[in-house]
């Protein structure tokens, strides 16, 4: 697999090309570190909904994260982080490359009823979104706006963002005092300021300002990497600088810049190339040899490559080793001719459609997003000869948007398999509609809830006319109620015997006792039988008014069940031809994009095949120059230009 | 940017907006169908783990029937140690008591092996209910426990 070059910088503007016959492309692509709308100090999760958000937004899958949260808000389950919600979704569109809806949704949180750190943070972002879209000086008063500091990682990519919007304002001393005053330079440079001197420096280069790029430049060029990207950086900046002091007429300069570059690295093939002219340039030709042997063997892929096969006979011819530099001119023509042959294969293969997808199959990631970098191309004639225009922002951002576009069509795909599942659900609702009803209807005409409720408001006023009354004997159990009646039926019989006769009267006597036994029992357990009784009135009434909200839940849901079915089989009907009308402008979207992709792509090769042909042609006709000066028997140098 | 460029982009924009509301409205949609808000349960998996602790798995069975089994890939399991939520199971239970019985497995320090479980007896009312699982070894130190939360 073929790695491209990345650097940290997130913001795709700043591959930038050295002018003149050296031929220097500082290409960068954006960072491979994903930004964190929030980065911050986390706030602890009180929705839970809050939290599912979170666990695909922290895996960076930043559809999933944009979907549950949306779908939270509609189901208003994120009470408790209302502000936060808010600036993760429009930090989930920015990731998402929705600019404008980023935007809209920043400039909503900019009120003074949001605490000022949101209100920081929505104004960067803004400033962010505002500065992708080259709205520049907004981008710098948004940025002005902003009061105190940002929280953890926002902070140095502000100062970054300032300075760079600056630089692209054409106000490069304002960027190179915003860059002094947020950290002085040296040598101990962080990452962030390492990239914005990069990038200033870089651009002073093409404004014609060396000395101010060089003070920068330098800096960067004697870092102390502790990264992989750090020590690229480096490199790159002691290239740039290096090709500047060549162009500015100082060899030995360049020279000593260009010796710090990595000799195996992505920039050491330039490097190489740039210390052979800066000897070259002060006549030192055999030293000038020694850089371009080494690049001739290294892949013709490579301008700087190319560019050897010429220099060295060049070289050789320089200094009068006239058969060395026909045969390497020779060596060149047909080098240049078989890469030829080459890109012409690309061109037809890309022609024929090849070329994305190619590239996507080769990519294993599936999420969708911005921040996405193509980390591997596939080692095929079409990919081969487009490192530096798949660095380009126009390059890697038609890239993207191609494959957002496909994953969004399979996107699509499942969803509108999912719609005969939300048929056959509405289908299921309705059909257990219709089946429940009728057992539904006659449990509930079994229940009469008025009569029941009656009979409570009976017990109620019986309870309390008992209560009144003082009526004991009504509390009675139904053991004691028999023996009471028994009692007062024996009573009346003894009330109708012959008084004379003493067994009546013993009777009477024991009637009397028994009776006033139950009295006793009855008025000691009166209070509390009548608590008891009370309270389970009390539950009565509890479990009654729970069976009449039930009951009215159930009218209600019976009544709205039908016409909400039909709701949702509205809208799964609605559903399904706007994902066939979605789904046919994707795959429309994706094949304009294919096919611009596709023409830059080869707009790109030809040139590139234009650049060998030159490059042939100038290497025939310094052959051409030799065969003439030796016809003419006469030694003398051939020049190639 | 050339002028193709910027107006291919603007189109692209306004497509992925528009499946971008899609995907919101047939989430929704799904959620509303399968799983009504008077039926609905849902249970979670939140982390807050102060020593190292890889979560490798949760079972969940209610009314001993497993409902899930999910396996996490370290990416999922550092998105939990962030502080994300995981919504391992949703479904539907009728009114009443039911039984969930959780099991979660995973890591400690020095490659211990943990096997957690915790039984919670749920009261199903009307409306959904929404339950916690938090994996936590706060209130026993290097020792991960369940602690369950509900809320209605």
């Amino acid at each position: 697999m073929i790695r491209l070059i990345k650097a940290k910088f997130q913001f795709q503007r700043i591959a930038l090309a050295a002018t003149g016959a050296f031929c220097v492309a500082l290409a960068a692509g954006a960072s491979e570190e994903v930004e964190r709308p929030l980065v911050g100090t986390p706030q602890p999760v009180k929705d839970l909904h809050w939290g599912d958000v979170l666990f695909y937004f922290y895996q960076d899958d930043f559809l999933q994260a944009l979907t549950r949260l949306g779908a939270a808000q509609d189901f208003n389950r994120l009470t408790h982080h209302t502000v936060e919600a808010e600036l993760l979704k429009g930090g989930l569109y920015l990731s998402l490359g929705q600019h404008e809806e980023a935007g809209r949704i920043f400039r909503m949180l900019l009120n003074d009823n949001v605490p000022l750190d949101v209100r920081n943070r929505a104004w960067f972002y803004l400033a962010k979104v505002w500065y992708q879209r080259n709205y520049l000086q907004e981008a710098a008063d948004a940025l002005a706006s902003i009061r105190g500091a940002l929280p953890g990682d926002l902070e140095p990519e502000r100062h970054l963002l300032e300075a760079q919007v600056l630089m692209y304002l054409g106000r490069y001393d304002d960027a190179v005092r915003a860059l002094e005053r947020w950290q002085p330079g040296g040598k101990r440079l962080d990452a962030w300021s390492a990239y914005a001197r990069f990038n200033i420096g870089v651009a002073f280069v093409r404004t014609g300002r060396i000395d101010d790029a060089a003070r920068l430049l330098d800096a960067v060029g004697q870092i102390s990497p502790q990264t992989e990207e750090l020590a690229a950086l480096r490199d790159k900046a002691n290239l740039a600088l290096g090709f500047a002091w060549l162009k500015d007429g100082k060899p030995n300069e360049a020279k000593a810049v260009l010796q710090r570059v990595r000799l195996r690295g992505p920039q050491s093939n330039k490097a190489l190339l740039g210390v052979g002219w800066a000897d070259a340039a002060e006549r030192r030709f055999t030293k000038a040899l020694v850089p371009w042997l080494e690049l001739r063997d290294r892949n013709l892929l490579d301008a700087a490559v190319q560019e050897a096969h010429l220099a060295i006979p060049y070289a050789y011819a320089q200094l009068d080793a006239t058969r060395q530099a026909v045969e390497q001119y020779t060596r060149a023509v047909e080098a240049f001719e078989q890469e030829s042959r080459r890109i012409d294969q690309s061109i037809a293969a890309i022609r024929e459609g090849r070329l994305l997808d190619a590239i996507i199959e080769n990519d294993p990631a599936d999420k969708v997003g911005w921040y996405w970098q193509l980390q591997n191309l596939p080692d095929a004639p079409e990919t081969r000869y487009l490192y530096h225009l798949l660095a380009s922002h126009e390059f890697q951002e038609g890239l993207k948007n191609y494959r957002d576009l496909k994953l969004m069509q399979r996107n699509l795909a499942s969803w509108e398999l999912s719609l005969t599942a939300f048929e056959d659900m509405v289908d299921t609702r309705r059909q257990a509609f219709e089946q429940r009803t009728p057992m539904l209807q006659q449990v509930l005409d079994r229940v009469d809830l008025d009569g029941l409720e009656a009979q409570q408001r009976e017990l109620e006023l019986r309870v309390d006319e008992i209560e009144r009354e003082n009526d004991v004997a009504a509390l009675a159990t139904a053991r004691e109620r028999e023996q009471w009646e028994k009692i007062l039926r024996i009573e009346e019989v003894l009330q109708r015997a012959d008084p004379s006769d003493p067994l009546v009267e013993e009777m009477r006597e024991k009637a009397r006792l028994v009776k006033g036994r139950l009295l006793w029992d009855f008025n000691s357990s009166y209070k509390a039988r009548l608590w008891k009784v009370r309270k389970e009135l009390r539950e009565l009434n509890v479990a009654a008014a729970e069976a009449r909200r039930r009951w009215v839940l159930v009218e209600r849901a019976r009544e709205e069940f039908p016409a909400r079915t039909e709701q949702f089989a509205e809208r799964v009907a609605g559903l399904k031809p706007r994902i066939a009308q979605l789904s046919g402008r994707l795959e429309r979207a994706a094949e304009a994009q294919n096919r611009y992709l596709a023409h830059i792509a080869i707009r790109e090769l030809e040139s590139q095949k234009k650049r060998l042909a030159e490059y042939s042609l100038q290497a025939r006709f310094a052959l051409a120059s030799i065969y003439d000066r030796a016809s003419s028997a006469a030694p003398s140098a051939g020049g190639t230009e | 940017m050339s002028e193709d460029f910027k107006s291919l982009d603007q189109e692209v924009q306004s497509l992925k907006k528009e499946v971008l509301d899609l995907n919101r409205e047939l989430f929704v949609l799904e959620e509303e169908l399968l799983f009504p808000a008077n039926t609905q349960v849902a249970i979670f998996v939140s982390m807050d783990v102060g020593e190292f602790f890889a979560l490798d798995s949760v079972t969940i069975k209610l009314d001993n029937k497993e409902v899930a089994n999910y396996l996490y890939t370290p990416r999922e399991a550092e998105a939990l140690l962030k502080g994300g939520v995981h919504r391992v199971y949703i479904g539907n239970l009728k009114a009443g008591e039911h039984e969930l019985i959780a099991i979660f497995t995973g890591q400690g320090p020095n490659a211990r092996d943990y096997r957690r479980g915790a039984t919670v007896k749920l009261e199903k009312g009307v409306g959904a209910k929404y339950v916690e699982l938090k994996i936590s070894d706060r209130a026993s130190r290097a020792q991960p426990e369940f602690i369950v939360k509900q809320w209605d």
